[in-house]
C-alpha cells in the first residue's frame, strides 16, 4: 500500500462504496453480493492491520474466483443484470488493489457506474435522494485526496456545496439535452419483464405493471366531433368465461350468426384509427363500432379484427356511436355469461343480498354496488398485494385494493352471482387530445377492463367499476403521466373522521402530489414530452435548441462565477489597520517592519534602535497582540485603546 | 522588479487533468447507458456529474485567485549551498486554500495549505553552481483542488536573486603572514595572546590550540596560532597573498580568512583588487568582505 494514501481517505472512499452498492442487495444475486461485501470487508480491516491484506497471487485467485462467479452467475456481459454484476465484482477487486493514487480515482468512477446501474432496477424518488447523497459522500473522497488539512464535515459540506452550485447546470442540461430514441438492441435488454398491453386473458393481479409503459398503441384522428373523455372506451377483447382465476373468450364462435342486429342512436363519430404494430390482430375501436371496412371484421363481441398483417402500421376509416342497444342475447349467450367458478362463499351471497342483488331491479343492484366500493374505502393503486388464492374473495373482504383488473372482475362476478349477465371487456380508456396533431393518443398505459352487464331492453351496457374509486381515472384528461405515478396512490374518498386521519391524508396527498411530480417532470421526460416542452418554449430546430443550451449555461455560469469570485471583502479588520498605521509612523526612521517579523520581534529591535519609542510602541504591540491572538472578550474596548494609542504614537515629533 | 503579486484570475492557465479525461470518458459511459435503456435518472446522475466537471473549474480558479506571493527572508549562500528563498503567500480573504503547490521549475512541489485571513510559507532551495548573483529558475504555482479533474498553474515573474559567496577553500591555511612585522622570533613571541592563524598540527602543540572547530568540519588537525597584541592590528587579507591555481582557488582561500577571522573575532584588514578595507571588526565589515568576494 502506498504510503501517500491516508487512512482517512480510505476510510472515506470504503465507506462511500458500501453504501453505493448497498441497495444492489435487492437486485444482484446473493453470491455475487456477497463476494463483493467479504472484499470490502476485507480491505477496511486492511486500513488498520495492513498485514491482513492479500498477496498478489491471493488476489489473483479472488479474481479467477470472481470471474467464475460470474460465468456461472450469468451469461455473457452484456444487458443489464449481467453489466451490474460485472461492474460490482470489478469495483469490489479493485478495492484490494489501491496502490496509487490513480486506483482511487478508478475506483470512484467505477462507483458512479454502479450508482446509475442502481436506476435501471429502481426509479423512484428515495433512491434518487440516497444516490445523491452517496454522490456527496464520493465526492467527499476526492477533496479528501487533493485537500491536505480540511477536515471531514468540512469536505463533505464543500463536497455538498459543489454539489449544489451544480444543479441549475444539471437541470439545464436535463431539460435541453437531445434525448435520442436509441434502438433497443436485443442483447442489451433483459427479458424479465412482459412487454405491457392486453393479452387474451385477464387475471385480478397478475398483471401489476400493465399501465407503466408509455408505448403509443394507436393513435385516433376524428373528423368532426371529438368523444368527452369519459367516452373513449376503446374495445379490445371480450372475456366471459373464467375458471376462478383466469377469465378468457368465449370458445363459441358461432355467436355471431345468432346476434340481434345493433341499432346505434345519437350522434356519430368518424375518425381514422392508426394503428401502430401489434402483437394480436385487435383492433381497438370506439365503443361501439358500427361501421369499418375491408379488412377489419367484427366478432360476436363486437370487438373488431383485422385480416391485414398487423405487425406492421396500418391505418382503418371507422364509425362508432355512443349510444346503441344491441337487443337481445341467444341462450347459449345467457348461460356462459352467467357462468359462475367456484360457487360464490356465503359472504359474497350474503353481500350480494344486502346490496339488494336478488330484487328485481339490476340497476338498483349496480348502483348499490357502486356505493359500496365508494364507502368502505376501496384503493386504486397498480401496486396492489398479491391475490394467489379465491382472488375476488380476498379483494372484497380483505385487501380491497386494486385496478381496473380487479374491479372488473369482481363486479362480473357479482352480477353473475345475482343472476344478471356480465361479461369482462378489455381494451384502453383514454387518451390524450394532441391540440396541434388533431388525434387522440392512446398508450399502453391506458389500458382498462370494464364489464358489461345485459339488461332486458338496453342490451349489453358498459359499467364501469373503477369509477366508482377512481372518478379521476376516467373523467379527468388522465395521462400516461398521472397514471404512472398513481402508482401506489388511494382514491379512496377523503373521510374526516379524525384528525389524524385528515393529517395522514394531507401528507398522502403532499407525497402523491411530489411522486406524480417526479414521475411527470423526470422520470418520463422522454422524447415526446421534451419535444413538447421545448416547442412550447419555442424551439423547433437543433440550432434553437443550440443557442437555448448555450445561452442558459452562459448565463448560470456567470451568476455562479459572479457568487464565487465576488471580491472576498476583504476586512482586514481594524486590529491590522491600525497596527499598519502605527508602524508607517516608524517608517521615516528606517524602522521597516519585515513580513515574516512576529510583532515580538519586531518591537524588539524598535527598543534597540530607538529606546525613546519603548514604552509607547509597546503598548501598541501588546493591543495588537492580545486582540489578534488572545482571547478576546472586550475587542471592542481593546480596539479603542489601540486606536487612542496609535493617534497618540508621534515618533517623529519627538 | 515586483516584490508581491497578488494572483488573478485572468493569469491563471487552467487544463484537465488525466484524471479529468478520465471522468469525461465516465461521463460519456454514463451517457450511452442512459440513452441505450431511455433511463432519465441515469440521464441525471451524468448530466449532474458534468455540472461538477464543469464547476469545477471555477472552483480550481478561485483556489489560487486572490493569494498575494511575497517574498521573504532571503539570505545569501557559500556557493554549493542550497538557496534559501522564502515565499510567503499571504491570503488575505475570507476563503481558507488547501494543496497550494509551489516549486522551481523541474522540482517537486511543495504542498501547503493557507488558512483565511492568513499566511504561510515555503523554503524554495535550490542548489548554486555559480559565485555571484543566483537567479532562481522560474516559480510554479499550482493548484489540483477541489476534486483533482483540473490543474491550475501560473508561473508568477517573482525573481529571487540570491548572493553566492565564493566556496570557502576546504583546507584553512594559516594567515598570511608576510605583512607581519619581524620585530621578534616568531616562535617565541607565539604566546597566548591573540589568534592570528592556524597551521598544521604539530605533535608537542597543547591540545587547548587544537583548532576543534575546523576538525569537527572534518577539515583536518590543526593548531590555533596566537600571537602578542602588538601584532593583532596587522591581518591583512589580501587576495594578492594567496596561493591557487585560479581566481577562483584564491578566492576561496581568501574567504575561508575572512570566514576564520570573523569567527576567531581578529580584526582584520581586507584587499581584493581596487577594494581595500581598513582593519575593523564585526557582522557589517565580514558582510561587506564577503559581498565583495561575491561579486568580484
Amino acid at each position: 500500500m502506498n504510503p501517500n494514501i491516508s487512512s482517512r481517505t480510505l476510510i472515506f472512499l470504503l465507506s462511500s462504496i458500501g453504501l453505493m452498492t448497498l441497495p444492489h442487495v435487492l437486485h444482484v444475486p446473493l453470491p455475487l453480493i456477497s463476494f463483493f461485501f467479504l472484499l470490502l470487508g476485507w480491505r477496511f480491516i486492511g486500513i488498520f492491520k495492513p498485514a491482513y491484506l492479500p498477496s498478489q497471487i491471493i488476489v489473483f485467485c479472488l479474481l479467477l474466483s470472481g470471474i467464475g462467479l460470474l460465468i456461472f452467475m450469468h451469461q455473457g456481459v452484456f444487458g443489464r443484470d449481467a453489466g451490474t454484476a460485472v461492474f460490482i465484482t470489478a469495483l469490489g477487486l479493485k478495492l484490494l488493489e489501491i496502490k496509487s493514487e490513480r486506483d482511487l480515482y478508478l475506483i470512484t468512477y467505477l462507483a458512479f457506474i454502479v450508482a446509475a446501474s442502481q436506476f435501471l432496477y429502481l426509479q423512484n424518488l428515495f433512491m434518487a435522494v440516497y444516490i445523491l447523497l452517496v454522490t456527496i459522500s464520493l465526492l467527499g473522497t476526492l477533496l479528501c485526496i487533493n485537500s491536505g488539512s480540511l477536515g471531514n464535515t468540512a469536505s463533505i459540506k464543500k463536497a455538498g456545496s459543489i454539489l449544489l452550485q451544480a444543479l441549475p447546470l444539471m437541470a439545464v442540461l436535463f431539460i435541453f439535452f437531445p434525448r435520442i430514441e436509441a434502438p433497443r438492441w436485443s442483447f442489451l435488454q433483459d427479458n424479465n419483464q412482459a412487454i405491457t398491453g392486453l393479452s387474451d386473458s385477464l387475471e385480478p393481479g397478475s398483471i401489476s405493471q400493465l399501465g407503466l409503459s408509455g408505448d403509443i398503441v394507436f393513435r385516433a384522428k376524428f373528423t368532426g366531433k371529438i368523444p368527452e373523455n369519459n367516452q373513449r372506451y376503446w374495445r379490445g377483447p371480450v372475456f366471459s368465461y373464467t375458471d376462478g382465476k383466469r377469465w378468457t373468450a368465449s370458445r363459441n364462435r358461432r355467436f355471431k350468426h345468432y346476434l340481434d342486429k345493433v341499432t346505434f342512436s345519437g350522434e356519430a363519430y368518424h375518425y381514422k384509427l392508426l394503428m401502430e404494430p401489434q402483437a394480436k390482430n385487435w383492433v381497438f375501436a370506439l365503443d361501439m363500432p358500427a361501421a369499418f371496412e375491408f379488412p377489419l371484421h367484427e366478432n360476436g363481441v363486437h370487438q373488431l379484427l383485422t385480416s391485414k398483417s398487423f405487425s406492421q402500421r396500418a391505418e382503418y376509416p371507422i364509425s362508432s356511436y355512443a349510444q346503441y342497444n344491441t337487443g337481445y342475447i341467444t341462450k347459449v349467450e345467457y348461460r356462459e355469461n352467467l357462468q359462475l367458478t367456484p360457487q360464490p362463499a356465503e359472504r359474497i351471497d350474503e353481500l350480494v343480498a344486502q346490496l339488494g342483488g336478488f330484487d328485481d331491479d339490476p340497476e338498483q343492484f349496480i348502483k348499490n354496488l357502486f356505493q359500496h366500493f365508494r364507502e368502505n374505502k376501496f384503493e386504486y393503486t397498480l401496486m396492489p398485494p398479491a391475490l394467489p388464492n379465491k382472488p375476488i374473495e380476498t379483494f372484497l373482504f380483505d385487501t380491497q385494493a386494486g385496478f381496473c383488473g380487479h374491479y372488473a372482475t369482481a363486479f362480473t362476478y357479482l352480477m353473475r352471482v345475482a343472476g344478471i349477465p356480465a361479461r369482462i371487456v378489455t381494451g384502453y380508456q383514454g387518451g390524450i387530445y394532441n391540440e396541434t396533431g388533431k388525434f387522440i393518443e392512446v398508450r399502453q398505459a391506458n389500458a382498462h377492463a370494464w364489464s358489461e352487464v345485459w339488461i332486458q331492453g338496453k342490451g349489453w351496457v358498459r359499467y364501469d367499476p373503477t369509477t366508482a374509486i377512481a372518478p379521476e381515472r376516467i373523467n379527468n384528461d388522465v395521462n400516461i403521466e398521472q397514471q404512472i405515478s398513481n402508482n401506489s396512490i388511494s382514491f379512496a374518498p377523503i373521510q374526516l373522521d379524525s384528525q389524524t386521519v385528515s393529517l395522514l391524508k394531507s401528507m398522502r396527498s403532499v407525497w402523491s402530489s411530489m411522486d406524480y411530480s417526479w414521475h411527470r417532470w423526470i422520470i418520463n421526460y422522454n422524447r415526446r414530452n421534451q419535444l413538447d416542452f421545448l416547442s412550447k418554449l419555442g424551439i423547433h430546430n437543433i440550432l434553437s435548441l443550440l443557442y437555448w443550451l448555450i445561452g442558459s449555461i452562459a448565463f448560470i455560469s456567470l451568476i455562479l462565477a459572479a457568487y464565487l469570485f465576488k471580491k472576498d471583502r476583504i476586512k482586514r479588520d481594524k486590529t491590522q489597520h491600525y497596527y499598519w498605521q502605527a508602524c508607517q509612523k516608524l517608517v521615516p526612521l528606517k524602522l521597516i517592519k519585515a513580513q515574516y517579523e512576529g510583532a515580538e520581534d519586531f518591537a524588539k529591535r524598535v527598543d534597540a534602535t530607538a529606546p525613546e519609542f519603548k514604552a509607547q510602541f509597546q503598548i501598541i504591540t501588546t493591543l495588537y497582540i492580545q486582540l489578534r491572538y488572545g482571547n478576546i472578550k472586550q475587542q471592542k474596548r481593546l480596539i479603542q485603546q489601540l486606536k487612542q494609542a496609535v493617534k497618540q504614537f508621534k515618533p517623529r515629533g519627538v | 522588479m515586483q516584490d508581491s503579486i497578488r494572483l488573478h484570475y485572468r493569469r491563471l492557465y487552467i487544463l484537465p487533468t488525466k484524471r479529468g479525461m478520465g471522468f469525461v470518458a465516465l461521463l460519456v459511459l454514463l451517457v450511452t447507458i442512459a440513452a441505450i435503456y431511455n433511463n432519465n435518472l441515469v440521464y441525471l446522475l451524468s448530466f449532474l456529474l458534468a455540472s461538477i466537471f464543469f464547476i469545477t473549474i471555477l472552483h480550481t480558479v478561485k483556489s489560487l485567485e486572490g493569494i498575494v506571493l511575497k517574498k521573504g527572508h532571503n539570505p545569501a549562500v557559500f556557493l554549493g549551498e542550497n538557496t534559501q528563498n522564502q515565499l510567503i503567500l499571504d491570503n488575505p480573504t475570507n476563503t481558507a486554500r488547501f494543496s497550494v503547490q509551489v516549486n522551481l521549475l523541474n522540482q517537486t512541489p511543495q504542498i501547503i495549505d493557507i488558512n483565511a485571513q492568513d499566511k504561510n510559507s515555503v523554503l524554495l532551495k535550490q542548489i548554486t553552481t555559480q559565485r555571484g548573483w543566483h537567479q532562481s529558475s522560474t516559480l510554479i504555482i499550482a493548484s489540483l483542488y477541489p476534486l483533482g479533474l483540473f490543474r491550475t498553474w501560473i508561473k508568477p515573474k517573482l525573481e529571487f536573486k540570491t548572493l553566492v559567496y565564493p566556496r570557502p577553500s576546504a583546507n584553512s591555511s594559516p594567515f598570511p603572514s608576510s605583512h607581519i612585522s619581524d620585530d621578534a622570533p616568531a616562535d617565541s613571541s607565539q604566546g597566548q595572546d591573540d589568534f592570528y592563524g592556524v597551521q598544521s598540527y604539530q605533535a608537542g602543540d597543547s591540545p587547548r590550540k587544537i583548532h576543534w572547530r575546523a576538525l569537527a568540519k572534518g577539515q583536518g588537525l590543526y593548531s590555533k596560532q596566537y600571537s602578542g597584541e602588538s601584532r593583532a592590528n596587522e591581518l591583512i587579507l589580501d587576495y594578492e597573498l594567496t596561493t591557487g591555481a585560479d581566481s577562483e582557488q584564491r578566492l576561496s582561500q581568501l574567504c575561508r580568512w575572512v570566514i576564520d577571522a570573523h569567527q576567531a573575532n581578529i580584526p582584520y584588514a581586507f584587499k581584493l583588487g581596487s577594494l581595500h578595507l581598513d582593519t575593523h571588526q564585526g557582522e557589517q565589515h565580514y558582510q561587506q568582505c564577503l559581498e565583495a568576494l561575491a561579486l568580484f
